[in-house]
């Protein structure tokens, strides 16, 4: 039982935290300062695990109190480098990526539906945006037709991913992932292989792409953008952990854990993969709109196989199911290479070997965290 | 008609390379039911290392193409069959009591490790390495279709390997370990078949057949290029799918079934013959959808 | 045996596995409100029986009738929902979730899935997980009150005889006509059967309309719970009747034992 204020506080204490070591990374300039900050924040987090601090300060302030913290430490964030367009490009496209890894969550973790064209259903998602983008559709909606049109392309693999198991239902979205690219490179209406132009997100008027002041303070227009990723991931985030704590994250779980007693249990195994496929990509296809838009650019090279076994990556990385770990693999996939130059060339390799070194070390595999479902008033 | 018989010398020398591809898939998945994902970059690691050992070669003075398309070979096979018999040996064995989707997780990345390996660390790997001419050049016209005897020399030298590991498996002591292992872990091991080894060395056969692909690959093309063994893995993969994985017959004929379709893609789509591949998956995947287990058909049960 | 008084029913159902013929011809009746043992030896079609019950194979030939109507060709879900549920030979519990969590799976089919009640109207989404949690409590402490005070914790800290129970009570969540249990005192000791075996009865005794069909091997349990048995061998009905009855067939004891 704990007081408000101690929630409150507990919650600061956490977004406080964080707040300063993603400021202190993002303006590091020597790449020695870059490292040693990055080993500072592997050890105070590994510490704050360790010793259980963390731990209980996350319980302490419930998970919606350290979300709205962590929304209010972004936002601050964007308020700290407003006029400094890499660090907010950076902090969006972090941002971005983790809505998609979000999708893949869904899909993988939840579902126990592998997507290996995760890049794929995000380019579509671009795409989409860059054809409506020019069209008389508001924006907002241009944002929620991509996501729209992601879950279409999406179901055009559901009927084999139904019918196929494991290996096979892997083999049709590499497939998918490795074609998309060739697809588009073929195809001359999209662009073909220079791709398209992209004017900025437009609401009501308002475009994101200019530079403004606001109430005294020069905001490049990054900033506006990387705070409409704030609100993406939030919306993302709380739609993700609604799903999980809900009778809709039991059917889930229970077709990826065992689909034969599920079925017995007249659990459907169909609808739910469906299910969790199309919101996946639904959530990707967003993810991808606005960053094309924020960009102003889409090309086929950004969307390769690739860039989908990274997205992957960081869902292994931050250990499958983990939200909070996904959340900081997806920040240090990012942010690593951009502000450590000389592992930008190396970092698929980096990515590949630590993935596979955390998949044949941990024992039993990838353990997922027990999750406890008290979202009854009884439970607590 | 030469157009038709360019077709469809084009398509058994790429059947043949598929063929070569997929039996490594369906030995892996017969011996250990697991999907091993790097096999394609493996064959691509065996062609860089094939223009290694030339470029070695040259540099000690020999001259000799026989001797140079001996040595490429042999570096080739060689060093995948170790590679491959080291890639079970970390990756697939220790990883034989976690779910499926890890073993193909991780050999997943391992490939995406070896291919950026080869990038990087290959003196100009990022580019297209132009790959030798070992094979004797001579050709026979007929009307204006040309018979090159260095494909027929390929064609025959895979039909070999074929036929041979074909043998292997019928005829040898090997060979009957393996099928024994791969038809039941448990009752082989008790009959005192030494299971690690027979895993490791059905890794380096496969593996070693898919760097002889690799090799394939490069004299035909002329070329070689770090990123072409993902696809050619997928293709190979998709090859044993379609076959059945765990049959022999069914990756051959997998393997010829997709050149086929390429070539059919090719024929259909001459304006945009980048689409054959995805002409070919697309039926790949509708065959699958049809057909889950494969045309021959993968015996899929569990035990309720 | 009228048509009334049968709740299941099967005409010459049989399965094959290739060249494998598991069931050959079975003629079954299971009465309403019964608790009917079947037994028989090692690969005689027992289990293979349940999970073409439940759809998870369909028959080769012959029909099931359940109250009346054919089952045919039946998804594992339709059939549960017609009422029919099972345990499994080899418990397939979902080790990483609750206990909790495994019986609201049980009781699936009355929960509401619909996402705008499950992401929006988390009060109301919050009362059914209360009504869950009340059932499954009450379920669990007719077999273990202190089974029941434990209904939050992973499944992976409970023992063997508990996730039997657990599996048991999941069947029940959903109120069905038929249990089929398989095996249900597999790997218990005799005391911890015997308990097993009470609680049962004693929901059968609570749950007025239940009819319970239980493979078994240990022949003292059915000859105490049971009102009637069935014996299989090699997929047909060797013999039934009262458990005194069947083990003084001879047919019976030589499939069992052996002797002529």
């Amino acid at each position: 039982m704990s007081l408000p204020g101690a929630r409150a506080l507990s919650a600061a204490a956490i977004a406080a935290l964080t707040g300063l070591l993603v400021y202190a990374f993002l303006s590091a300039e020597s790449e020695r300062t870059v490292g040693l900050v990055a080993v500072g924040a592997v050890v105070a987090v590994a510490g704050g695990l360790r010793s259980r601090v963390l731990p209980r300060l996350v319980e302490a302030a419930g998970p919606p109190a350290v979300l709205l913290g962590l929304g209010a430490a972004a936002v601050v964030l964007v308020r700290v480098f407003h006029d400094d367009p890499f660090v907010l490009l950076l902090m969006a496209r972090a941002l971005l990526v983790l809505v998609a890894c979000l999708g893949l969550h869904v899909q993988l973790a939840d579902a126990g539906v592998p997507n290996f064209a995760g890049a794929a259903f995000f380019g579509v998602g671009g795409y989409t945006a860059a054809v409506l983008g020019r069209g008389a559709l508001p924006h907002p909606l241009v944002l929620l037709a991509s996501g729209a049109a992601a879950a279409a392309v999406g179901s055009l693999l559901l009927l084999p991913l139904l019918r196929t198991r494991g290996h096979y239902a892997a083999l049709i979205t590499i497939a998918f992932g490795l074609l998309f690219r060739t697809f588009l490179e073929v195809n001359e209406t999209l662009g073909g292989p220079q791709g398209l132009k992209l004017g900025g997100l437009q609401i009501l008027g308002w475009s994101f792409n200019d530079d403004r002041q606001l109430l005294g303070v020069d905001f490049s227009g990054y900033a506006f953008y990387c705070l409409a990723a704030v609100a993406l991931a939030f919306g993302a985030v709380w739609l993700v952990r609604r799903l999980e704590r809900s009778w809709i994250g039991l059917a889930l779980d229970a077709v990826r854990l065992d689909e034969t007693a599920a079925a017995c249990f007249g659990i459907s195994i169909g609808r739910w993969k469906i299910a969790a496929f199309t919101i996946g990509n639904a959530l990707i296809g967003v993810a991808g709109a606005l960053s094309a838009m924020m960009v102003g650019f889409i090309a086929p090279n950004n969307f390769t196989f690739q860039e989908s076994l990274v997205l992957v990556s960081i869902l292994l990385l931050g250990g499958l199911g983990n939200l909070a770990g996904l959340a900081a693999a997806a920040l240090i996939v990012v942010w690593l290479p951009e502000k450590l130059q000389p592992i930008q060339e190396y970092r698929y390799l980096l990515f590949s070997v630590l993935v596979v070194l955390v998949l044949v070390l941990r024992p039993g595999g990838l353990i997922r965290r027990t999750v406890r479902r008290p979202f009854g008033r009884v439970a607590g | 008609m030469d157009l038709l018989a360019q077709y469809v010398m084009n398509g058994v020398m790429l059947g043949l390379m598929y063929a070569l591809v997929a039996l490594g898939f369906t030995l892996f998945f017969g011996v250990l039911d697991v999907v091993q994902f790097a096999h394609g970059d493996v064959l691509t690691a065996g062609a860089f290392a094939g223009l290694a050992a030339y470029a070695a070669l040259v540099q000690a003075g020999v001259q000799s193409p026989v001797l140079q398309l001996l040595g490429v070979v042999l570096a080739a096979t060689l060093s995948m069959a170790l590679l491959g018999a080291l890639l079970g040996r970390l990756l697939v064995l220790p990883l034989r009591g976690a779910p499926a989707l890890n073993v193909l997780l991780a050999t997943l990345m391992g490939g995406t490790a070896l291919r950026e390996c080869i990038r990087l660390f290959y003196p100009g790997g990022s580019q297209p390495q132009r790959f030798p001419a070992l094979l004797p050049s001579a050709s026979w016209s007929m009307g204006r279709f040309t018979l090159r005897l260095d494909n027929v020399l390929m064609i025959v030298a895979g039909v070999a390997l074929v036929v041979g590991l074909s043998l292997v498996l019928r005829r040898t002591r090997l060979g009957l370990a393996i099928r024994a292992v791969a038809q039941d872990e448990e009752t082989a091991r008790t009959m005192g078949i030494d299971f690690r080894r027979v895993v490791l060395l059905t890794f380096a056969i496969g593996s070693a057949l898919a760097a002889f692909a690799g090799v394939m690959n490069g004299l035909y093309y002329n070329e070689i290029n770090f990123g072409s063994g993902l696809l050619l893995g997928v293709i190979g993969f998709s090859a044993a799918v379609l076959g059945g994985l765990g049959s022999f017959e069914g990756a051959v004929l997998g393997g010829f079934l997709f050149a086929g379709l390429q070539t059919l893609g090719a024929v259909a789509l001459p304006f945009a013959s980048a689409y054959k591949d995805v002409f070919a998956f697309t039926v790949v995947i509708l065959l699958m959808t049809w057909k889950p287990t494969g045309l021959i058909g993968e015996r899929l049960g569990e035990r309720v | 045996m009228s048509a009334a008084e049968a709740l299941l029913m099967t005409r010459g159902l049989t399965r094959q596995f290739g060249g494998l013929v598991a069931l050959a011809g079975l003629d079954l009746e299971v009465r309403r409100g019964e608790l009917l043992g079947l037994i028989g030896p090692n690969g005689s079609g027992k289990t293979t029986f349940f999970n073409v019950l439940t759809g998870l194979f369909p028959p080769t030939q012959g029909e099931v009738l359940f109250a009346g109507a054919s089952l045919g060709r039946a998804t594992p879900q339709a059939i549960h929902r017609a009422g029919i549920t099972r345990t499994f030979q080899r418990s397939r519990l979902c080790l990483e979730l609750s206990i909790f969590d495994n019986l609201a799976i049980g009781a699936h089919q009355r929960l509401e899935h619909g996402l705008w009640f499950n992401v929006a109207r988390r009060s109301a989404l919050a009362r059914q997980a209360d009504a869950t949690a009340a059932a499954a409590t009450e379920l669990l402490e007719l077999f273990d009150p202190p089974l029941a005070r434990r209904l939050f914790e992973p499944m992976t800290g409970v023992a063997m005889i508990d996730r039997r129970r657990v599996e048991v009570c999941r069947a029940l969540m959903s109120r069905p006509r038929l249990l089929l249990l398989d095996e249900p005192s597999a790997g218990m000791t005799a005391d911890e059967t015997t308990r097993l075996m009470d609680d049962i009865l004693e929901v059968r005794r609570r749950f007025g309309d239940l009819t319970i069909v239980l493979i078994e091997h240990e022949m003292s349990v059915i000859e105490r719970v049971t009102d009637r048995c069935v014996v299989l061998n090699y997929g047909k009905k060797l013999c039934e009747g009262t458990f005194a009855e069947v083990s003084a067939d001879p047919e019976v004891r030589r499939a069992y034992l052996g002797l002529t």
